[in-house]
């Protein structure tokens, strides 16, 4: 059953290692992957932990249904305190690492402490090996992940490493189970290296029983017809992920040069097609992959066509690497896109905190508050690719005073940079925003600013907002599993409705986090992609569970609740711009200037954000400073935490 | 079983609200859907004129590329000088 993977505890100081079963009341409440790791985060650390030292806990999960007959339950978690933003650190990845620890027994990993010197974990079986990693400490991620299955001896060995960017402490650094599978967003990997830790490796021939395995398959050849009938998925098997930033910068919502612009205009070079033509250049037909048990291939295969680079393997780049390495900068060539995705990805790093710093310095270049003696002698104008790719290996090392001011996340360089450089930094707690440009569509601005790990489109956007879906349409997705009867718009530039629009993401991907499943896999991209009623078939077919899809949603507002209350102890504040909900003045302040007719002019209405912010916290139970009430606490089980039951 | 598996889902009920062939105006203020001819590289949106590239996913499957540029930047800028105009 995946019910009884266990739980580990780690402690590298010591070198202690205990194993539990994670108790079924836990299960029921939490679920498993992110939701269980919120719990556990909230429960293992204290009230101003130092995120880089050895009290703060990394934890590492599959979902409820990892390793099942479900699909494309793929997802690993990873979550600690983050150095970046100090709050919730948080972030999920697919590729074949999560099946394989449930293979080897585990459902979870909670590690804390310091090695003395660099280690590895290797997992399999039910066993847990402290191993020295003296000899792949200062590799790269593909290369470290090719050293252990040499040292294993074993080519099935699936590996979760740091890369030189997580050893160097960047505060974006990654967690990495694959060339490209990268949990990016909120520097897990530098927890990672604060522990001495370079890499988690597992192998596991556990079988995992499923409660109902004929129906399950049955079942899950109906779901797998959803997924991939779908327009959207059959779009991202044949040029990936990238075709969201052509759609997105073709009608004005992608952010070129820092903030200043909403559209990167004259950028067929940039365009999905075109890396497509590379990919097929260079690979051939076959180039599009998957990661476990999926069957929408979304993820790219390519050689670098040019450039120190040529010729290396390398894969993606996701839509997030066109954003940050080609729009932000102002680089409007395909080959500098790929080659700083390869950089990226072989050093560990977040594509987006990456390119969105240096596309912030680039500005305050051109502004003057940065100077070329500052810079190191780069000429650190937009549309420098040179400079571009020269700036992500120099903050990879950390090699002169720019790079390691930059190294150490948005808000501490920018004071240390001083002046009023604060004011172009597009970042919500700390982290920087994705590549898209919100003020033409407030309730992605509501989702960025309201986001537990920072401005973050993975949390709660309501992507569909764009669609222009029929407004029964979207009563009938909006209406499920709770009741709702207030407002919807179909016009992406309307603030009516959004705040519940928002809240049914987050709560919607929450629960495919705990479950395990892949984000393209539910209501992201695609309004006829599975939710709540969905998923609780999936899960009852395959663990037993009988999981309503309202006890689904249920644990999922729990879940969230839990992300505040830990960002709450940390010291989140409303309005505080650094800690805060609040956007930067930009938004408010300087009108779109590019893209589609309807967009032009647009900019994001303070009162009415303000007021969208107050109904976001009605629907969660929050008081207006955005802290839940006692009655909300009581009703979710949540008056009782920390309650260290596990 | 928690639910009836004779039944349709929320997802699987909206199915049939999917438009195979069309691609849809990525103008907010319009959102109209086109439907271009098999094979063809540019399509023009009736309802408010902005053109764009056209992708073929498959022989049966169009997708918008990307903004004919120069013709959707003069849109942008006609628009911009009005709202001045405006003030």
């Amino acid at each position: 059953m995946p019910l009884n993977r266990k739980i580990a505890y780690i402690d590298l100081t010591t070198g202690e290692i205990q194993v539990k079963p994670i108790p079924v009341e836990l299960r029921n409440q939490f679920i498993g992957g992110r939701g269980l790791d919120a719990y556990l985060l909230y429960n293992h650390t204290k009230q101003g932990v130092d995120p880089l030292g050895p009290d703060n806990v990394l934890l590492i999960s599959g979902g409820l249904l990892t390793a099942t007959c479900a699909s494309a339950t793929t997802r690993t978690h990873v979550m600690a305190k983050s150095a970046l933003t100090g709050m919730v650190g948080s972030t999920n990845m697919g590729g074949f690492f999560a099946p394989e620890l449930a293979w080897a027994g585990f459902h979870h990993l909670v590690i804390r402490g310091k090695a003395d010197k660099p280690v590895y974990l290797f997992i399999h079986n039910g066993e847990i090996e402290i191993r020295d990693a003296k000899s792949i400490w200062g590799k790269s991620v593909t290369e470290t992940q090719w050293a252990i299955r040499e040292e294993l001896c074993d080519p099935e060995v699936k590996s979760l490493v740091i890369g030189p960017a997580g050893e160097n402490l960047v505060r974006w650094a990654n967690v990495m189970t694959g060339i490209k599978n990268s949990g990016g967003r909120s520097g897990m990997g530098c927890i990672m290296g604060s522990k001495n830790l370079k890499a988690v490796a597992v192998r596991g021939t556990m079988d995992v029983t499923i409660a109902h395995p004929v129906e399950a398959l049955e079942y899950n050849k109906r779901f797998i017809d959803q997924i991939t009938s779908s327009k959207v998925n059959q779009t991202m098997g044949t040029i990936g992920t990238p075709f969201i930033w052509g759609a997105t910068n073709s009608w004005g919502g992608v952010r070129t040069r820092n903030f200043q612009y909403n559209q990167c205009d004259y950028s067929d070079d940039l365009e999905p097609e075109r890396i497509d033509e590379i990919a097929l250049e260079t690979v051939g037909e076959n180039h599009m992959a998957a990661c476990f048990g999926c069957q929408v291939h979304c993820r790219g295969k390519h050689r670098l066509p040019s450039g120190p680079y040529k010729g290396r393997y390398s894969e993606g780049p996701e839509y997030t690497s066109q954003g940050a390495f080609g729009a932000e900068p102002d680089c409007k060539h395909a080959d500098t896109v790929l080659t700083c995705n390869y950089l990226v990805n072989e050093y560990g790093m977040d594509t987006l905190e990456t390119g969105s710093m240096i596309s912030w310095a680039m500005e305050l270049y051109e502004l003057g508050i940065l100077t070329k003696e500052q810079t190191g002698g780069i000429d650190l104008r937009f549309g420098n690719d040179e400079a571009l790719i020269e700036m992500i290996t120099r903050i990879c090392y950390r090699k002169d005073w720019l790079a390691d001011t930059l190294a150490d996340g948005s808000l501490p360089a920018a004071e240390k940079i001083g002046k009023n450089s604060f004011d172009y930094l597009i970042q919500v707690k700390g982290m920087h925003n994705l590549h898209s440009d919100e003020r033409g569509t407030p309730a992605l601005a509501l989702n960025i600013a309201t986001a537990s790990r920072g401005s973050d489109h993975l949390r709660s956007r309501p992507a569909i907002d764009l669609y222009h879906l029929p407004e029964p349409v979207l009563r009938k997705i909006y209406s499920s599993p709770v009741p709702y009867d207030g407002p919807l718009s179909s016009e992406q530039t309307t603030y009516e409705g959004k705040p519940w629009q928002v809240f049914w993401h987050e709560n919607c991907y929450m629960a495919v986090d705990m479950l395990g499943i892949c984000k393209y896999h539910t209501m992201f991209l695609g309004a006829t992609h599975p939710n709540f009623e969905d998923w609780s078939r999936v899960v009852q077919l395959n663990t037993g569970l009988d999981y309503s899809p309202l006890h689904l949603w249920e644990a999922a507002v729990r879940a969230n609740m839990l992300e505040r209350l830990f960002n709450l102890r940390e010291g989140m504040t409303r309005y505080d711009l650094k800690k805060g909900e609040m956007l930067n003045h930009r938004y408010f302040d300087e009108p779109l200037r590019r893209g589609a007719p309807g967009v032009v002019g647009r900019k994001i209405d303070k009162k009415k954000f303000i007021k969208m912010v107050d109904e976001f916290y009605a629907h969660k139970g929050l008081d207006e400073n955005g802290v839940p009430k006692p009655e909300t606490l009581k009703k979710l089980g949540l008056e009782n935490e920390p309650s260290h039951l596990l | 079983m928690v639910t009836d598996e004779k039944t349709l889902s929320t997802s699987e009920s909206l199915r049939e609200t999917r438009t195979y062939g069309q691609c849809r105006c990525h103008n907010p203020s319009c959102m109209g859907r086109m439907r271009p001819d098999p094979g063809q590289q540019q399509v023009k949106c009736p309802g408010c004129g902005m053109e764009y590239r056209v992708h073929w996913i498959r022989p049966d499957f169009p997708r918008i590329r990307g903004p004919v540029w120069d013709a959707n930047l003069k849109l942008a800028e006609e628009v911009l000088k009005k709202q001045k105009e405006g003030k």
